[in-house]
């Protein structure tokens, strides 16, 4: 593994506990939340259950779904693109823009751009791209990635932000009002969405029946500049096809309660044809999907729609942030989905996670998230590709359990070390007792009081 | 072998044995399997087939997703109401023709960048939601793509019993849309005619809450987001 793991980075996020103690407060605030939103709709459970049988389907149907978005988008006049990895895609993103002679583009929240690192190749070509979100833009003008994939800048505070604004879009130094701010962006990205002649979106749902997609935002940044561009480049994943257009009203209710608590975003768009003069292009995106489709295991992690509802549960995600996971999808699910691109380098995450089971419980597809992390740590640790610390770890925890004379004597020498000689214990090799108090130590083990007192 | 071919055959491969898709028996109208037959099947509306007046449900949520909702009783109601919520707003777009002498009506415009200046739109909507507060639009009656999302303000008009309960309501009702459109242009049509190239969900004004999770009303689009709800039944005596 190159650079930091996830413990590595975790610790640096640590070193300031205020500021983790804000970031573990505003998400939980934000699961509350989806609970109540969540729990005003008796029917929750039936829905879950609902979207994950027809993400089931998707699954086991994919190949047939893909080929009848292409056929009904065709014939409605859009463009399908199929790219097998990150580079493809980038490639035809970059000849698109080529073609039209265009160096400057806007770009709706996208976490599959991220994970193509679309940015860095196209700044490297001279291409010029302005992220619309305002979180999304608030990170790019920091030089970071987001560390939500619902909630891009929950890392920063606003003083921050009206630092980064100051710098950048020229506010007045000090201001750190979130309405002020805002506004600041509004009339700095009107600019953008004025002037740029391509932009680019995500997809939330692309529906194989109609050809037609969803873009979901509360901003209304997507549409802002799909509509005022004479070229939008709506870039997916191939696991984001739906089979109906009725099956949108079961994720569309469940993805904004699950994610923030709303009901619906404020946009819910249906993008089908181009309008008259514009050119409207789909990217189909493989990148590890398709191959990861065939791991039983771990495939039902393609039912994920983004919700990061189980970013927002998860004890570790809320005191480690999103940039302790150095992917572009955070979280649990990040977690299970990144192995699948690359074991070596992410053989941390699935270790990044206590097994609560939380993530599972809140998922609105019913990805048995919590399962497949315990699951990724047996393969990775059966690869050898686990860290070093723990394999060794693990092999003298299975010798001395499968020894009982091992056992009893370590028991005996463990109790007398703590007592006698507890920095040979409590030190900085023993990774347990960061952040943790000793217990106190018994005199005798339970089986020796047992011999003791069984008459 | 094109990527075509090869994530094609990658998936073919790699994909699961078939999965059923299962029954969709959700919603106000689900309960009873009413959603599966098709709430519209008698013909009637809708809403009506919900059997419960929804708007009330429709206001209280679009208030609370940062929407206001007013109950009028027809067009000039609305223009009263506008100007005084909007006196100083400059130009005016609407898709109504009953708003002619309050607003530029009727006519097309070459770029959506023209309207970069406008203050206000009005634009007829299909139906509401009552679970989200959130009202169906096709782009017929966007006048242009950009225009509810490039107004400063925009208000959307619908019937008060256009309602619907949930989602799945909504889009048994957006079918109903294009098949009626499809049957306007005449019995030999293709399938597809009469539906939209795009249509969106609004749901109160666009805001954000990126900075602090600080809920901040006017992110990129509209700052204001005003529905009416047409009763003409309902009399004007009350007001003011």
């Amino acid at each position: 593994m190159k650079g930091k793991d996830h413990a590595a980075l975790a610790d640096e996020f640590n070193k300031d506990e205020p500021r983790v103690n804000w970031h573990d407060e505003t998400l939980w605030w934000v699961r509350q939340k989806r609970d109540k939103a969540a729990h005003k709709v008796p029917e929750w459970e039936e829905l879950r259950e609902t979207a994950s049988q027809i993400k089931n389907n998707v699954l086991s149907n994919l190949s047939e779904y893909l080929q009848q978005f292409e056929a009904a988008a065709t014939a409605n006049g859009i463009t399908v693109h199929w790219a097998a990895d990150a580079a493809e895609h980038n490639a035809i993103v970059l000849s698109i823009l080529r073609r039209h002679q265009v160096d400057k583009m806007v770009k709706s929240k996208s976490m599959l751009t991220e994970e193509c690192h679309l940015n860095e190749f196209l700044s490297t070509q001279g291409i010029d791209v302005v992220d619309t979100d305002l979180g999304e833009r608030v990170v790019q003008l920091a030089g970071e990635p987001p560390s939500h994939i619902v909630l891009p800048c929950i890392h920063k505070k606003k003083e921050e932000i009206g630092e980064i604004f100051h710098e950048h879009l020229g506010t007045p130094k000090g201001n750190a009002d979130p309405q002020f701010l805002t506004h600041a962006a509004r009339l700095h990205l009107r600019e953008k969405f004025l002037t740029r002649r391509v932009a680019l979106t995500g997809v939330n749902f692309a529906v194989a029946e109609t050809g037609e997609f969803v873009v979901c935002t509360n901003e209304g940044n997507a549409d802002m500049g799909a509509h005022l561009a004479d070229v939008h480049i709506a870039s997916m994943g191939i696991e984001k096809l739906i089979p109906l257009r009725k099956h949108l009203g079961v994720f569309l209710r469940l993805l904004t309660r699950s994610a923030t608590g709303q009901p619906i975003t404020t946009y819910s768009s249906h993008f089908k044809k181009p309008r008259p003069g514009q050119e409207m292009h789909v990217v189909f995106v493989d990148n590890g999907r398709s191959v990861h489709l065939g791991r039983k295991d771990f495939r039902n992690s393609l039912k994920c729609i983004r919700c990061a509802a189980c970013f927002n549960t998860c004890p570790v995600y809320r005191r480690s942030g999103g940039h302790s996971y150095h992917t572009a999808v955070a979280g649990p699910i990040g977690s299970i989905l990144a192995p699948n691109l690359d074991r070596e380098k992410y053989a941390d995450l699935p270790f990044a996670s206590t097994l609560c089971g939380s993530c599972s419980n809140v998922c609105p597809v019913k990805i048995d998230i919590h399962e497949q992390l315990y699951k990724w740590r047996q393969v990775i640790v059966q690869a050898g590709t686990a860290p070093l610390a723990k394999k060794v770890a693990m092999k003298t925890m299975n010798w001395v359990l499968s020894n009982p004379s091992v056992y009893h004597g370590a028991g005996k020498a463990g109790r007398w070390f703590m007592l006698n000689a507890p920095f040979t214990v409590n030190n900085g090799l023993n990774l347990w007792y960061k952040q943790r108090d000793m217990p106190g130590v018994p005199k005798e083990s339970f089986g020796e009081w047992y011999k003791k007192n069984k008459k | 072998m094109s990527s075509r071919d090869k994530i094609l055959a990658t998936v073919k491969a790699n994909q699961p044995e078939q999965r059923a898709l299962p029954e969709l028996r959700l919603g106000a109208g689900g309960a009873d399997g009413a959603v599966a037959a098709g709430v519209g099947a008698g013909g009637g509306d809708l809403s009506a087939a919900a059997g419960t007046d929804l708007s009330a449900a429709f206001i209280t949520m679009l208030e609370a997703i940062g929407g206001s909702a007013y109950m009028v009783s027809g067009y000039e109601r609305i223009a009263t109401i506008l100007r005084e919520q909007h006196p100083r707003v400059g130009r005016i777009i609407s898709g109504c023709p009953e708003l002619e002498v309050f607003a530029e009506t009727g006519k097309r415009y070459a770029d959506p960048h023209v309207l970069e200046d406008v203050g206000l739109a009005v634009l007829k909507a299909h139906f509401g939601v009552a679970e989200n507060g959130a009202c169906w639009i096709t782009e017929d009656r966007m006048i242009e793509r950009a225009l509810p999302f490039i107004a400063q303000h925009l208000a959307l008009v619908i019937r008060c019993q256009d309602i619907v309960a949930d989602m799945h309501g909504a889009y048994e009702w957006i079918e109903k849309i294009e098949g009626a459109a499809a049957q306007a242009e005449g019995a030999g049509a293709e399938k597809g005619v009469g539906s939209y190239g795009f249509a969106t969900f609004i749901a109160g004004p666009s805001k954000t809450a990126d900075i602090e999770q600080s809920l901040v009303l006017g992110a990129h689009g509209p700052r204001s987001l005003l529905v009416f709800l047409i009763d003409e039944g309902l009399s004007d005596a009350g007001f003011y």
